[in-house]
């Protein structure tokens, strides 16, 4: 095996491992254990992104394993998010209790449940076979739908509850359309490899319809609109370190299975179906979430929303898969997952500093907390796409990537779209941020500090990106890339 | 696959949807699940048909087990009301297995009746989670999807075995209920009851 294999093979190891160490560690060595455990996640997971992404020209393509530049990018998100969570996760645990085990089990259940649910979800990019995708999308599930409901209280069982139901019925069609694709390939479950899936050359009205069966069942899972039912519920009930890493991580880590499915499966099935139904999902969510992003809602809920906007973002930039979409896509990804992670971390300050921002929007935060009011800020003006926000650069060249790909309607239409998006966004932070505060004496924000500094590494990180973006439909990252597609 | 055991499939799946009863549910779904299993291990021509089916029945047990503990632990003083009357719940369930039916092309099974039992499965597994309301029949609903699912599996064409759909999917699903049922206990210490309607808090 090379060294990229096995780096493969030990990031998912690493929190697994640890995830099992909590549950037999003592408890008052679960917190740091769970750092130290964190850490070392996101060093391999850094460490595997890095090697993937400097060897982009030569992927390790197998029947189980793909460590390509796409799996690369996606890993090296998943693994900062989850690095960023994990510290973040202290002070959450701090202001909050279980209602679901006894409160003495609270943390034990909490890093072990969310070492788990890393472990799972950062092999999703690197699985190289739909069938083993598939199955560890669904244990996702179960880790975090426990993760989702872990304060007990009635509001945050009922999103599990939903998020549970619906993603699992989803995932079902989905299977439905594995299980019919299954008999086009020869070797089984092992013949199930994105290889072996782009071999298929003959296409027929069955093969179209699993492949609709997938796609349709993977967008319950990543909250395309018209079936993201269970998505603001479960992010705005989530913990928000988790709801940081749900947004941010599981969402597009899932966007990967399904792409790798539409291109390995376009030949066969036609491009005109891969290509339009992803375009289809792409509109109908943006149209779904502008209407929400223009609503007063509270600060989770609006995060969540805006989720289901760049859902759709993302779906419109891997239909178009050329050099521009494509550079917007990973600039997206990134730039997304940065923005919307330290939206969430900041709930956990603003909680305690406004308790009442759990049910309908803060106004003012800035006025009574400006280091709040400027990580809520930064935050939602980079989800808005206000220069010089990395996503205000992808955006532009994924819808660029639209017209140079010969959809111009489609291309006009997510533009118009984005533009009321922007302006909803645009209000809210105005609003959350230099609107007129409703409490004179607002409590003081508790654990507002890890906030703070992952505002500031991430501001960096979020201008670094808008100055590399440009450069970036050239390289050998998104050359690359296009080799799926 | 035979036509009268398909149809035994579709009628029980049938009954999943109309029955009140949690426990008689809980008995025709792993029923389900074990004909299936000894229909696979009758039929097995290799080492990996025969794990096909083990795997099936194993989950088909340990879904009992799991199922079977939980409703006794929490007896529902009065039955929880559908959202719909059972007559109208099996209508709406067959039009839906018929549309289903209808809409999707053939999806090349071994057998016409086995295709259709598929569909009529994941129909009435999808119309039981949609419109029950006790949280323990919405998730045997989805048990009864992946019945279907299992059924599709097992009647693939040609020489490839299920085995590594089936074994992967039994663990999943163990996992998914496993959850489903920490949280139909959570539902039941703070509502009383396992009722879904309770569960409306959340809108905008």
């Amino acid at each position: 095996m090379t060294s990229r294999e096995w780096l493969a093979v030990a990031v998912p190891l690493v929190p697994a491992a640890s995830a099992v160490l909590v549950g037999i560690a003592p408890r008052r060595a679960i917190a740091n254990l769970g750092l130290v455990a964190a850490c070392l996640s996101g060093i391999v997971a850094t460490a595997l992104a890095v090697a993937a992404i400097v060897d982009a020209d030569d992927p390790v393509s197998g029947d189980w394993l793909v460590v390509d530049a796409t799996a690369g990018l996606f890993v090296g998100v998943i693994g900062v998010v989850g690095l960023a969570s994990a510290l973040t996760s202290r002070s959450y645990l701090g202001t909050a209790r279980t209602e679901l085990v006894r409160p003495e089990r609270g943390a034990r259940l909490y890093y072990g449940t969310f070492l788990a649910f890393w472990a799972v979800l950062v092999a999703v990019p690197l699985a190289g076979n739909l069938g083993i995708a598939w199955l560890l999308i669904e244990a996702t599930t179960a880790a975090s739908a426990l993760l989702v409901g872990f304060s007990g209280r009635a509001t945050a069982i009922e999103a599990g509850w939903k998020y549970l139901v619906l993603t699992t019925l989803g995932l079902g069609f989905a299977l439905l359309g594995i299980v019919l694709v299954a008999p086009e390939v020869e070797g089984g479950l092992g013949g199930l490899s994105w290889n072996s899936l782009a071999s298929i050359q003959t296409g027929s009205d069955q093969l179209s319809a699993a492949f609709v069966l997938l796609l349709g069942g993977l967008a319950a899972k990543i909250g395309w609109a018209p079936v993201h039912n269970w998505l603001p519920d479960a992010h705005s009930e989530a913990p928000p370190p988790v709801s940081a890493l749900l947004s941010s991580a599981l969402l597009p880590a899932v966007l990967v299975v399904a792409w790798r499915s539409d291109r390995a499966l376009a030949p066969a099935v036609g491009e005109d179906l891969a290509q339009g139904l992803l375009v289809a999902f792409g509109l109908v969510s943006l149209a779904f979430a502008v209407p929400f992003l223009w609503r007063s809602l509270a600060w989770k809920r609006l995060l969540a929303y805006s989720s289901l906007e760049h859902m759709g973002v993302l779906a419109l930039g891997f239909a178009f898969a050329n050099p521009l979409a494509l550079a917007g896509v990973a600039v997206h990804v990134c730039g997304h997952a940065i923005a919307k992670a330290l939206g969430f971390y900041a709930a956990t300050p603003l909680l305690t500093h406004v308790p009442s921002a759990g049910g309908r929007a803060a106004t003012g935060v800035a006025r009574t907390a400006p280091g709040l009011g400027a990580s809520m800020g930064i935050s939602l003006g980079t989800l808005a796409g206000l220069p010089p926000s990395p996503l205000f650069v992808s955006e532009v060249l994924i819808v660029a990537g639209g017209f140079a790909a010969g959809r111009p309607w489609e291309a006009a239409t997510a533009a118009i779209l984005l533009a009321l998006g922007f302006l909803g966004l645009g209000h809210a932070l105005l609003e959350t941020v230099a609107g007129k505060a409703r409490r004179r004496e607002p409590g003081p924000p508790h654990g507002l500090r890890p906030v703070l500094a992952l505002t500031v590494v991430g501001t960096a990180a979020l201008l670094a990106l808008t100055i590399v973006a440009p450069w970036l439909p050239g390289s050998d990252l998104v050359e690359a890339m296009l080799e799926v597609a | 696959m035979t036509g009268f055991l398909a149809w035994l499939l579709v009628a029980s799946g049938l009954a999943v949807v109309v029955v009140r009863r949690r426990s008689l549910v809980v008995g025709i779904v792993t029923a389900q699940a074990l004909v299936l299993a000894v229909a696979a291990l009758v039929e097995a021509e290799t080492t990996d048909d025969a794990v096909a089916g083990g795997a099936l029945a194993l989950r088909a047990v340990l879904l009992a087990v799991l199922f079977a503990g939980v409703v006794a632990r929490t007896r529902e003083r009065v039955p929880v009301h559908a959202r719909v009357p059972p007559l109208l719940r099996g209508g709406l369930a067959v039009v839906l297995a018929l549309a289903l039916v209808w809409l999707v092309p053939e999806i090349g099974l071994d057998s016409p009746d086995a295709e259709r039992a598929v569909l009529t499965l994941i129909a009435f597994g999808v119309a039981t989670a949609g419109l029950r309301r006790a949280t323990v029949l919405q998730v045997l609903g989805i048990v009864l999807v992946e019945n279907g699912l299992a059924l599709a599996a097992l009647e693939l064409p040609g020489e490839e075995s299920a085995a590594g759909i089936e074994i992967g999917v039994a663990i999943d699903l163990v996992l998914i209920s496993a959850v489903a049922i920490v949280f139909h206990q959570r539902i039941f210490g703070l509502f009383g009851t396992g009722d879904t309607a309770a569960l409306r808090t959340l809108r905008d």
